[in-house]
């Protein structure tokens, strides 16, 4: 059987580190571990110039070379025969193998370590499979490939989504019906604050809806500063993503402002999709599972597909919203309510609300809920526009003209998740109706810095 | 050259070893060891391989006469590589013992380290075991950091 390099794509997830054999030029035989081997097309493979000075001289010196690649799946061994063909130091190739190698060094928590500054060719001559003295598990049998009629079926229900709740849940449904996997998060960027936060949630104990990333942490940082998918094969060496804040208990939310990220303990594959719509990425795609090697390069391409519908829509519907807002919104007559006041706490120096003493949100959507508590306790309105709450926030967080609807479905989703005795409903295209469960009261002096 | 006694100490840690050769046209071949045993003069090592999961490092020897072989711990990646002139010698029964032992405490610290067993096992086995006896003429530092590739070990009096 002739392998072919896409026959070895589970050996270049830089799991289980690759051996490099040269020879100088007198013929003296030299060996060598060697982190990062990238396939480039089907007959070339690429090594990150990291490596030892006495392999890089041999290298130039005697162009044949010995690799022994290993299957992080099965544990297969591969011997590979090459040919050194050239350095990069800059163009696409150099950015893509930079990219890959800042991925998979985060995998051995030296990210910071491995700066790349060049990257060495070599052409695939051979490739010839080991023996192995035990049967090994059938390469990435599994699991089936990626049904394409399935992938087109979640892509038209993305797309035929008006609303941001309904488009981050088709996006999460698409992810678990067409790939399978039950543990996944929508983050949306938040560049007033820098951050990206969680907005939609699936198959964590705790939804962790709220819960915010810096902008350049970890995975999803990295996914979103350089717009460009990055993931985890095997977290057995790598410290937990976002470990410390997962062991603040619930509980401490009131006092932190602070949700905890979602956790999945078993988790040994993550991987970080940028949403990216017009060259901007408006969030990030996360997911985890407990299988090793969880993500293949299909199913990351098929990820990315998902991801890339899911901001268009989020961005069309962002747009649309603001052109459906030609009707302002009117006072109309108020049902008395009654019963116990609904007391809603802002702290202005970071937009922090709590309702009835329970932390909520904070930030842009924080902003808001006092903005439409501001209006309903001067001219007795429940009803909002977001044109007028964009109109009126957009001085001072002008980056709300591109998520003003996000930010609203955060606040919503937070609401009904801590059971708030008020609620966010939709109240048509582009405005929305506040409810409360009593006289609604807004105390927005406490811990306010101004 | 002559291993010291850092080296020394190195050699009593659960280790993996890859092996290199080349033949007569330089074109190198690669493989792994699944054993070692240092000669009392410590500038000898035996290293323990399968010839048959690993069929081109017996002729390379035997063509070219030469090798490099790589230890590392993987707990700490702590690395060393020594090279020198090689020659097959028969196959002996503490040989097989030697290559028992370092498979078992291979195996024992990668799966402590994480890495499952059954990825382990296509890795190692001495099955029609060979060993080439490596006189060693240079010890390199392979640690990743700013130590790799200078030279360890100390020369040896004959030589210096």
């Amino acid at each position: 059987m002739n392998l072919r390099l896409s026959d070895l794509s589970a050996c270049f997830e830089g799991v289980i580190p690759s051996i490099i054999a040269t020879a100088s030029a007198d013929g003296m035989p030299n060996i060598s571990y060697l982190s990062h081997v990238m396939r480039v097309d089907e007959e070339h493979v690429a090594l990150s110039n990291q490596f030892f000075a006495k392999t890089a001289a041999n290298v130039r010196a005697n162009p044949k070379i010995t690799l022994i690649l290993v299957d992080g799946f099965t544990g297969d061994q591969f011997l590979l025969d090459i040919g050194f063909v050239r350095s990069v130091d800059g163009g696409a190739l150099f950015d893509k193998i930079a990219r890959q190698l800042k991925a998979s060094s985060a995998q051995v928590g030296m990210s910071d370590v491995m700066r790349l500054r060049s990257a060495d060719v070599f052409r695939v001559y051979g490739i010839e499979k080991v023996l192995s003295p035990v049967e090994t598990a059938p390469a990435m049998a599994t699991r089936p490939p990626v049904r394409l009629p399935a992938l087109s079926e979640a892509i038209k229900v993305i797309e035929q989504q008006a609303e941001a709740d309904e488009i981050i849940d088709s996006l999460l449904g698409g992810v678990q019906s067409v790939l399978g996997y039950g543990n996944a998060l929508v983050l949306i960027r938040d560049n007033h604050r820098g951050c990206l936060i969680t907005t939609g949630s699936i198959g964590y104990e705790r939804s962790g809806l709220g819960s915010e990333v810096a902008g350049s942490e970890g995975l999803i940082g990295a996914a979103t500063t350089s717009g460009q998918t990055i993931k985890v094969s095997d977290m057995s060496r790598v410290r937990r993503f976002g470990e410390a804040i997962g062991l603040e208990a619930e509980g401490a939310e009131n006092t932190s402002r602070t949700v905890a990220f979602p956790q999945l303990p078993t988790a040994m594959s993550q991987i970080a999709v940028p949403m990216t719509a017009g060259g901007t990425v408006m969030g990030v795609l996360f997911i985890e599972s407990a299988e090793r090697l969880a993500f293949r390069e299909e199913d990351e391409a098929a990820l990315e597909i998902l991801a890339g519908q899911a901001a268009s829509a989020l961005r069309a519907s962002e747009r649309e919203a603001a052109a459906a807002e030609l009707r302002p919104a009117v006072r109309m007559p108020e049902p008395v309510v009654s019963g116990q006041e609904v007391r809603v706490v802002h702290h202005r120096f970071d937009d922090s609300v709590f309702v009835d003493g329970t932390y909520i949100v904070k930030g842009v959507a924080g902003a808001l809920l006092r903005l439409m508590l501001e209006w309903h306790l001067s001219d007795g309105r429940s009803e909002f526009t977001n044109r007028e709450m964009r109109l009126a926030a957009g001085p001072r967080m002008p980056e709300i003209k591109d998520n003003l609807e996000t930010r609203l479905l955060l606040l919503r989703r937070r609401l009904e998740e801590k059971q708030a005795r008020m609620r966010l409903v939709r109240a048509g295209r582009g405005r929305v109706r506040m409810e409360a469960e009593g006289p609604l009261i807004l105390d927005a002096t406490v811990g306010d810095y101004r | 050259m002559r291993l010291d006694d850092r080296l020394l100490d190195f050699f009593n840690r659960p280790l993996m070893c890859i092996i290199a050769v080349a033949d007569e046209t330089r074109r190198p071949s690669a493989g792994r060891g699944v054993g070692f045993h240092l000669l009392e003069d410590g500038e000898t090592i035996d290293v323990i391989f399968s010839a048959w999961q690993w069929p081109r490092l017996e002729p390379c020897v035997r063509q070219t006469g030469r090798i490099a072989v790589t230890f590392v711990s993987p707990s700490d990646y702590v690395s060393f590589q020594l090279k020198g002139t090689a020659t097959m010698r028969d196959t002996e029964t503490p040989d097989l013992d030697r290559a028992d032992r370092f498979m078992t405490a291979a195996t024992d610290e990668l799966e402590s380290l994480g890495v499952p067993r059954r990825l382990i096992a296509p890795w190692l086995t001495a099955r029609d075991a060979r060993v080439a006896r490596l006189a060693i003429s240079e010890i390199y530092i392979q640690t990743p950091g700013p130590l790799a590739g200078m030279l360890a070990g100390e020369q040896s009096a004959a030589k210096s």
